[in-house]
């Protein structure tokens, strides 16, 4: 490896990226900071990313936010920041919801700058943080054809995953063309949910669509799904893709081409 | 005898005792074992004992052993006797000076015990009492047959009670009653406690009994004024042959207990005989997965190591052998085609060889107990005769020993008579502290030998193989059998424990089955009794529990005053506390007067203790404690003169256990009055003493501070006092305050009483109570060494790496005086384990899984793993009585740390992440906390945070639920951003590939070091191992060599891989 010394003495590298929403980053991280403690952020000239398991290595996250996504975008070579998420979320709290964020990266790579603006433009706060040299290997999921995708509303999802979650530990869901079941077999008793795809079309946020190449029906830990349902005040739908013996995806978009999160659980073998 | 229906005692064994047994033991016809001493009988009689040079008849001089043992047998008729009536004999083992094995019976001892008189007694009533006491005594269906009379005799004795003193210390007429056997003892003295006897014209209901629950060999020993492991002389006119031979001993001799001349060990009575070890090691061949159990398993090998004291070289290396096995340099290898010839060889070596000590490694409670039952699964009737007295059957018992000083063991007891079984892991249990008892690591500690530690699911592999894998078996099992002697010899443990017993006047044995009890037990009989002082057998101490259980205060502890103290800190010991403090203050249980009875008492004749209790002077009655301690005090003096003089290194190991079991003995002597469950418990002279000892600190602590202006007293505990007499002054400035000072004190407390100066310590680092560390000065020169007392470098319950961290922070504190030093020392151990750069090895705590996982109430790391390995492989699981080693892995947020409690090997091969933070937290930081706190006082949280912490290494396991399915990609291995899938076969991005050169030297310099490291380690590992020809199997989770040799092979893997990408070299196979 090469220290973060040698490393910028390489090339006059400089980061810098604008977001007009702080409130983005904010739920980003409220979505993922139980799940990572530390990660590195990986800026390119296509955009933002992180990839990171989660510390006991039974799920992955996934976060890509491009480049046209943000209000200003410039990198002139590809860099990783090293960024412990505790603190990270310590000077986020002090940014307001509508305020813009700025990141920037300085030539010599150990600390990070943040500029928050209100939308009036008449405060301007700056923090810089330490970053951490984080040595792990850089893992991802390859894309798939998925067997099942359900799209449903985030609230909905959450709903079920704390609702079952009280029940007991693992949940079985089942996709059909007619349905997409969550099962829940616990101690105390027995419960399930079953939403049916929605046949009117007036309010989209509140639709559930199934496309199906073949039927599914797989065990996942709810205390994971819980775990994802932290992400749904990032988007008003979610995105479930299933595959037999492969990891559910579960996915949340923020947008029009800004970006999306997503989370990848492996199945509990039965 | 029967210690079950004493009182609740604090040493004596539950259950069922050896001794107790040795009253009801069958007698069998002696086994010829014909078949198997016919093929290695000439080889087994060249280990025998020298033919002797002993004469016997007229002209042959005294008959002279060195006893080891002494056990006794109830003979119906004992016709050596005039009267042939029923008896006890007496058996004493011995080994003359030359070497040879005596058994000699004595005859004639008869049991007794006393009563109170009744009041206005009349001598002339003395023979009718006799006869109504045999009347009574021959009721009870277990005396009736006696032969000859139950009641010996009966006879008047004046004297007094041990307990109270009396004032005007009037005489007390006592009965003595002697009886035939040792059993009766306790059944007359409840008949006569109950009142269950009628002694007409007398009217006492109920008798008190004095001396009833001495044990019959101690009795014995204290009426012939023999010591344990003393020499015993037999007048060569006194002494007969018997017709027929009952024992395997060289040599057996039958006399009067009257005739016997027993030394005490002083002077030249101190020597030794050349005394017999058999030091043995078993391997049986388990299934897979399963412990090996007598009831399946054979017993595939045995090895024996034998010695004689005094000799450099072994008597015997011998190695049994299931199958044919290859040969073995400076051993005996003999090989059996069955099992059964195996076992019965073993036993004809051991009666051939004639040990008198039987040692190993858990001999106890394994090797013995599976020998044993082993050989009645395969029903080998010849088989268990492992004692000397022929045809008396060697059994096992369950034993517990509870005792407040070593805890509770339980453990089994065998009827092997005349054979003393020292078994090693026990001694060492009994005195040491230590991380972990498995015989590696107790060898790495005391000889400083690592040894190949073989897990008992391959013994089988091996012995299935062929003659060389069996040969690789048997040098193994004859390590095991060679490194407990190694233990012995270099701890001493032999000749301290002989001297314990000289000291304690018990047999050796008793040492290692009893608590500290008996020898303060025996040390007050053997004082008490000549001066007509009788010990009286309390029946039942719970009866007035209710006042007398009240615990008394203890030892007193001057709140310390915490600080880096870098000028000398003198300390002020007060030299045997306790002891001197009882001397001083004449108190016993012969001077206590009882709080009614001291109004009767002229002011002058008594001294009250701070706790209110009053003890008589010295002019008007010396305590029998007083002088029990001033003997063995003043014994301890001359030893430690005579040390010094002594030049043979064996004279001096002797003088040296004798010095320390004296020292011993005198701190026991305290404890055994305070012991509430013990024989004879006093809380009014444990709660005087340590009264007495709060006072003492007080008033030093004052004296110094009055006496030596501007001196403190920052700490003082129990028995020492530590001052700071100025800020300015040098370390010899501060001994010669010191010397002073414990001078001028010192006569202001009464004699014996001493403070002594013995040591400054130069710096002092001073924790809280109980916490220290310093450099311990004794002469201005050089420092003797770094102390430490309640500091993480020894808790067991801690991780190696609080240790090393700890005592590496104390040598830079203390020794090089560099706080600097010590604080990067730590931030850079610190930024290694968030690196994970630290040796696994030190992060592993481990835990004996002592019971069944199901009956551990709380979760445990241990446990939990354990259920986890089980699930995994119910073969390799570690199985009940094993250490399980564990650490600490990452887990899900709020995980228990319990379930994250994983196996290290498992860790290192699927390379999971470890829990660096908790090891952060939970581990390193409190202790570090509490000594730097005194230093660098609040900033102590820097040395947590800051920059050394932000690097860290977050490891990709390579099992768990996502990890199936998940892809590397490839990053640069320049900058570690990713490489776009287009140019995946670039090592580097496109930014670095300026630099390639040097980032391929770098990747490649640690390929070589990881190549260098790991050819040492294997080298290290097939050192221990003793071969360089075969594999290495060791898989001893006790050796840091064996973790860090699976972690490099890792390493070297992966950076292998890196250099790999650059397509240069052909890819090395690992």
């Amino acid at each position: 490896m090469v220290s973060k010394e040698e490393q910028n003495s390489l090339s006059s590298f400089q980061f810098e990226a604008r977001l007009t929403q702080a409130s983005l980053i904010k739920k980003i991280l409220e979505a993922i900071k139980d799940l990572v403690t530390d990660a590195n952020f990986d800026c390119s000239p296509e955009g933002l990313s992180l990839q990171a398991m989660d510390s006991s290595h039974v799920s992955l996250v996934s976060m890509v936010l491009h480049a046209q996504g943000f209000e200003m975008f410039r990198c002139q070579r590809a860099v990783s920041l090293g960024i412990n998420l505790a603190s990270l979320t310590k000077i986020l709290k002090c940014a307001g919801n509508d305020d813009s964020i700025t990141l920037r990266a300085d030539e010599k790579g150990d600390k990070a700058e943040f500029v928050f603006e209100s939308q009036s433009q008449d405060r301007l706060s700056e923090f810089e943080l330490k970053l951490m040299d984080i040595d792990s290997e850089h893992l991802g999921i390859p894309d798939t054809k998925y067997s099942a995708i359900v799209e449903m509303p985030s609230s909905e999802y959450r709903r079920i995953c704390s609702d079952l979650g009280v029940m007991g530990d693992t949940v079985r869901i089942s996709v059909s063309k007619e349905s997409v079941k969550f099962q829940v077999d616990g101690d105390i008793g027995k419960g399930s949910v079953c939403l049916h795809p929605s046949s009117v079309v007036d309010k989209p946020t509140e639709v559930v669509k199934i496309s199906l190449e073949e039927p599914v029906d797989m065990i996942f830990s709810i205390r994971y799904l819980n775990y994802f349902a932290k992400a749904a005040p990032l988007s008003d739908t979610v995105t479930l893709s299933l595959s037999k013996d492969f990891p559910l995806q579960i996915e949340f978009k923020f947008g029009e081409q800004m970006g999306y999160l997503r989370y990848y659980l492996a199945p509990k073998i039965d | 005898m029967d210690s079950s229906a004493s009182p609740i005692d604090d040493d004596s064994i539950i259950q069922e005792s050896l001794l107790y047994d040795s009253e009801k033991q069958e007698i069998l016809e002696p086994v010829e074992y014909t078949q198997t001493r016919s093929k290695f009988q000439h080889l087994f009689s060249s280990y025998a004992r020298a033919g002797s040079p002993l004469l016997f008849g007229e002209d042959a001089g005294n008959l002279r052993i060195l006893q080891l043992d002494v056990d006794y047998e109830i003979v119906q008729k004992d016709t050596f006797l005039e009267d042939s009536s029923s008896a006890a004999v007496l058996r004493i083992y011995g080994v003359t000076e030359g070497g040879n094995s005596v058994l000699a019976r004595v005859h004639g001892f008869r049991p007794f015990f006393f009563i109170i008189c009744p009041s206005q007694f009349d001598p002339a009533d003395l023979p009718a009492i006799k006869e109504s006491l045999e009347k009574r005594a021959r009721a009870v269906s277990s005396m009736k047959n006696c032969q000859g009379p139950i009641i010996h005799d009966l006879e008047i004795f004046e004297g007094r009670s041990l307990l109270y003193f009396v004032p005007s210390d009037p005489l007390i007429r006592f009965l003595k009653i002697t009886v035939a056997l040792p059993s009766y003892v306790r059944q007359l003295a409840q008949i006569l406690e109950r009142g269950d006897i009628d002694f007409s014209p007398y009217e006492e209901s109920r008798y008190s009994t004095f001396e009833a629950s001495v044990d019959f060999i101690l009795r014995f020993m204290i009426e012939t004024n023999m010591y344990g492991c003393s020499w015993v002389e037999m007048p060569s006119n006194r002494y007969h042959l018997p017709e027929k031979q009952t024992s395997h001993m060289q040599f057996e001799i039958d006399i009067h207990y009257t005739h016997l001349v027993c030394h005490a060990p002083h002077g030249e009575w101190l020597k030794t005989a050349p005394i017999r070890i058999l030091s043995f090691d078993i391997e049986c061949a388990g299934r897979p997965g399963v412990f090996p159990e007598p009831e399946h398993d054979q017993v595939i090998q045995i090895a024996n190591y034998m010695t004689e004291t005094g000799k450099s070289e072994p008597i015997a290396r011998t190695v049994l052998t299931l199958g044919s096995c290859a040969p073995i340099a400076g051993a005996k290898v003999l090989s059996f085609d069955s099992e059964a010839e195996l076992l019965e060889a073993w036993v004809s070596f051991l009666c051939a060889t004639d040990p008198d000590i039987l040692t190993g490694y858990n001999i106890v409670n394994f090797d013995l107990p599976y020998l044993l039952n082993r050989a009645s699964v395969l029903h080998l009737s010849s088989f268990p005769f492992l004692g000397r007295l022929m045809g008396v059957m060697t059994k096992m018992h369950d034993t517990r020993l509870s005792s407040s000083a070593f805890g509770t063991h339980e453990s089994k007891a065998f009827t092997m008579n005349g054979r003393i079984i020292v078994d090693m892991l026990q001694i060492l249990v009994r005195d040491y502290k230590l991380r972990s008892y498995s015989l590696n690591s107790v060898s790495f500690e005391f000889l400083g030998e690592q040894k190949e530690d073989v897990h008992h699911s391959i013994i089988t592999e091996l012995f299935h193989g062929n003659e060389n894998t069996r040969r690789r078996l048997a040098v193994y099992c004859l390590k095991d059998a060679y490194l407990p002697h190694r233990l012995m010899e270099k701890l001493m443990s032999l000749t301290n424990y002989m001297e314990l017993a000289r000291v304690a006047g018990i047999p050796l044995a008793w040492l290692l089955s009893r608590g500290h009890m008996i020898k303060v037990v025996s040390l007050l009989h053997r004082k008490a009794f000549p001066e007509s002082l009788l010990i009286p057998d309390l029946k039942n101490t719970s009866h007035n529990s209710s006042e007398e259980a009240e615990s008394y205060e203890g030892a007193t502890v001057i709140e310390p005053k915490r600080g880096f103290y870098k000028m000398p800190i003198a300390t002020l010991d007060f030299a045997s506390l306790y002891p001197s403090i009882m001397m001083a203050h004449n108190i016993c249980y012969s001077t206590l007067v009882r709080k009614d009875r001291v109004k009767y008492l002229k002011p002058e004749d008594y001294i009250k203790s701070p706790s209110g209790d009053c003890y008589v002077r010295p002019s008007v009655k010396k305590g029998v404690l007083s002088k029990i301690l001033e003997d063995l005090l003043s014994a301890r003096k001359v030893a430690k003169r005579e040390l010094e003089q002594a030049t043979d290194p064996f004279l001096r190991s002797v003088l040296n256990g004798r010095q320390l079991a004296l020292k011993i003995s005198a701190n026991a002597v305290y404890g055994f009055t305070g012991a509430s469950r013990g024989k004879l418990p006093c809380t009014e002279i444990s709660a005087s003493i340590t009264a007495f000892g709060r006072r003492m600190i007080e008033t030093t602590k004052s004296l110094v501070e009055s006496k030596f202006p501007s001196s403190v007293v920052i700490y003082g505990d129990t028995d020492s006092v530590m001052v700071k007499f100025r800020d300015d002054l040098t370390l010899e400035e501060s001994m010669s305050l010191g010397q002073q000072a414990a001078d001028i004190i010192s006569q202001s407390f009464p004699k014996p009483i001493k403070l002594e100066f013995e040591k400054c310590y130069y710096p002092y680092l001073l924790i809280q109570k109980k916490r220290y560390a310093g450099l311990l000065w004794t002469k201005t020169e050089t420092y003797d060494k770094m102390d430490c007392k309640g500091i993480e470098t020894v808790r067991r319950d801690n991780c190696k790496l609080v240790a090393n961290v700890v005592s590496k922070v104390l040598e830079k504190l203390l020794v090089e005086r560099d706080v600097q030093g010590a604080i990067d020392f730590v931030k850079k151990t610190i930024s290694d384990l968030l690196q994970n750069k630290v040796d696994i090895s030190l992060l592993v705590i481990s835990k004996e899984l002592s019971k069944a996982a199901a009956d551990y109430d709380a979760n445990q790391a241990h446990v939990t793993l354990y259920k986890k390995l089980y699930q995994r492989d119910p073969g390799s699981a570690p199985s009940l009585g094993d250490r399980i080693p564990y650490v600490t892995i990452k887990g899900r947020k709020d995980q228990p740390a319990h379930e994250r409690a994983e196996d290290p090997i498992y860790v290192l091969e699927h390379n999971l992440p470890l829990d660096t933070e908790y090891y952060l937290k939970n581990m390193l930081r409190k202790p570090l906390e509490r000594i730097f706190e005194p230093i660098i006082g609040k900033n102590v949280s820097s040395l947590f945070e800051g920059e050394h912490t932000r690097s860290i290494t977050v490891t990709t396991p390579s099992t768990g639920g996502i990890m199936r399915f998940t892809k590397v990609s490839v990053t640069c291995l320049g900058c570690r951003t990713p490489i776009p899938q287009t140019e995946s076969k670039e090592p580097l991005c496109k930014y670095c590939k300026a630099n390639e050169a040097s980032i391929y030297e770098k990747i490649l310099c640690n390929v070589r070091e990881y190549e260098r490291q790991y050819a040492m380690l294997w080298t290290q590992c097939q050192r221990c191992m003793g071969s360089i020809c075969q594999d290495v199997l060791c898989s001893n989770s006790d050796c840091p060599i064996f973790y860090r040799r699976r972690k490099v092979q890792k390493d070297l893997e992966d950076t292998s891989k890196q250099l790999e990408r650059f397509e240069i070299l052909p890819p090395p196979s690992w």
